[in-house]
């Protein structure tokens, strides 16, 4: 029973749990030391994830930030009340489980059918991207993986991974915002002086990634700004423009 | 030692949990536990563009992060004097708040779907949009992500599909059409393998 319980550890570490099951796993936590251990030892590993995802904040928000803390008021540490070495009567922590969950249940019920929605719609996502994500894959761990970033002049940036290897890169473009109600981002691949499209985003998208198959011959990459749901060749003047010879 | 096998790293080079760059961010955290609005600048300073890195990755909307990573900056504040250093890391105690309100909010959130929608309609070729981030991240990252190579399939899609895009484990199972009990278990070695991996990777 309880090595079925510890079987959640690493989808606690990651807060893979919902928050009944985290409730329970908190919990069992408690109550087993070496489980406590692995518990830490894995989140400590899931924090390594965050290195990546590394992206610099608006400016805005350190001000923000330090105007709020300086009218929050701290909360003292923990006292002896709050350690687990003097646990509340077993009846009474029950009555306090429960009352928990009554709460989340109320809270979860509103959501669930929103979940079960956006699961389906994820899965069939998923299922088409599956295909994509090994050739992705393989350009991305290509050994002589060239990186070049270029801003968007309406704020953002274009980024391009290529491997001479692999012929082919890996565009990614992230936009600070998507460009209005009828204008899309659309990519253009650039041989000699034509440049041909390599797809738009839909209205109000502003991330994307597209695989670029064919390197040679490809000068630059390009980026607009065009009309929805994108144009033949471009209409304005480049975004950005990456030069990738 | 000999169960270090083929790296021969000897035992007292065993990494400590906190990265080299940032050493005193458990000094100061003790000095924000105290009130010390300086530190927390500081404090900010180091561990901002992490925290709001992260929440944008799981949330995917800038407006949104930005609003996230502003609750959880305040909350370090507010509850730095809860931090217990035998627990963990400071940076991984900052970086749990961080994550857990990412993903609550995500959770929470109606919009997800049409953000789901979105990340992934115009460009089929958009796995998931931490993609994005791998490549334009990679060097900070390549480390991590050497060793989410190292993962096999299964425990590295269990993985980043919870911690980047916030699915609980039973979407994760219905995502990859995997049962249950293998999610959880993938979810588990694979945190272990990626855990031995970076270790063993210290010195590199």
């Amino acid at each position: 029973m309880s090595e079925d319980v510890h079987a959640l550890v690493g989808a606690y570490a990651l807060d893979a749990l919902d928050d009944l099951e985290r409730m329970a796993f908190s919990r069992h936590l408690r109550e087993c030391e070496p489980c406590r251990v692995e518990a830490a030892e894995l989140q400590e590993t899931v924090t390594r994830l965050a290195d990546g995802a590394w992206s610099v904040p608006p400016p805005s928000l350190r001000d923000s930030v330090l105007a709020e803390i300086a009218t929050t008021r701290q909360i003292a540490p923990a006292g002896p009340e709050q350690s687990r070495r003097n646990p509340k009567p077993r009846r009474l922590r029950l009555v306090a489980a429960a009352a928990a969950v009554v709460a989340v249940v109320g809270a979860g019920a509103a959501v669930w059918t929103v979940q079960d929605q956006r699961v389906r719609q994820a899965e069939t996502l998923a299922e088409q991207a599956r295909t994509s994500e090994s050739r992705l894959r393989s350009i991305l761990a290509a050994p002589d993986l060239v990186v070049r970033e270029q801003r968007l002049t309406s704020g953002g940036r274009v980024t391009m991974a290529m491997s001479r290897l692999r012929d082919a890169g890996v565009v990614t473009l992230v936009a600070d915002g998507a460009p209005g109600s009828d204008r899309v981002y659309q990519l253009w691949t650039i041989h000699g002086e034509t440049p041909s499209s390599a797809g738009a985003m839909a209205v109000g998208q502003s991330t994307m990634v597209q695989v670029v198959e064919g390197l040679s011959g490809t000068s630059a990459i390009g980026v607009t700004v065009e009309p929805a749901p994108g144009s033949t060749t471009p209409t304005s003047p480049a975004d950005a423009l990456l030069k990738i010879i | 030692m000999a169960e270090r096998g083929m790296s021969g790293r000897p035992e007292y080079l065993t990494p400590v949990p906190e990265p080299r760059r940032e050493p005193d961010a458990g000094a100061l955290l003790r000095a924000v536990a105290r009130g010390d609005e300086q530190a927390f600048g500081k404090l900010y300073d180091l561990v901002a563009p992490r925290v709001y890195g992260l929440i944008r990755r799981v949330l995917r909307d800038p407006a949104q992060a930005e609003e996230v990573a502003q609750e959880v900056m305040v909350e370090v504040w507010r509850s730095a004097a809860r931090f217990d250093p035998e627990r963990g890391s400071p940076t991984a105690w900052v970086f749990t708040i961080a994550h857990r309100r990412a993903v609550d909010r995500v959770r929470a959130e109606q919009a997800a779907t049409d953000r789901t929608i979105r990340a992934g309609a115009a460009a089929v070729d958009t796995p998931y949009d931490a993609v994005a981030d791998e490549v334009t991240g990679r060097l900070e990252r390549q480390q991590v992500r050497h060793c989410l190579d190292d993962l096999t399939e299964l425990q590295r899609q269990a993985v980043t599909l919870a911690y980047y895009q916030g699915h609980t484990y039973p979407q994760v199972s219905e995502l990859l059409k995997v049962p249950l009990a293998t999610v959880k278990t993938r979810m588990r070695d694979g945190l272990i393998r990626l855990r031995d991996c970076l270790e063993s990777g210290v010195a590199a």
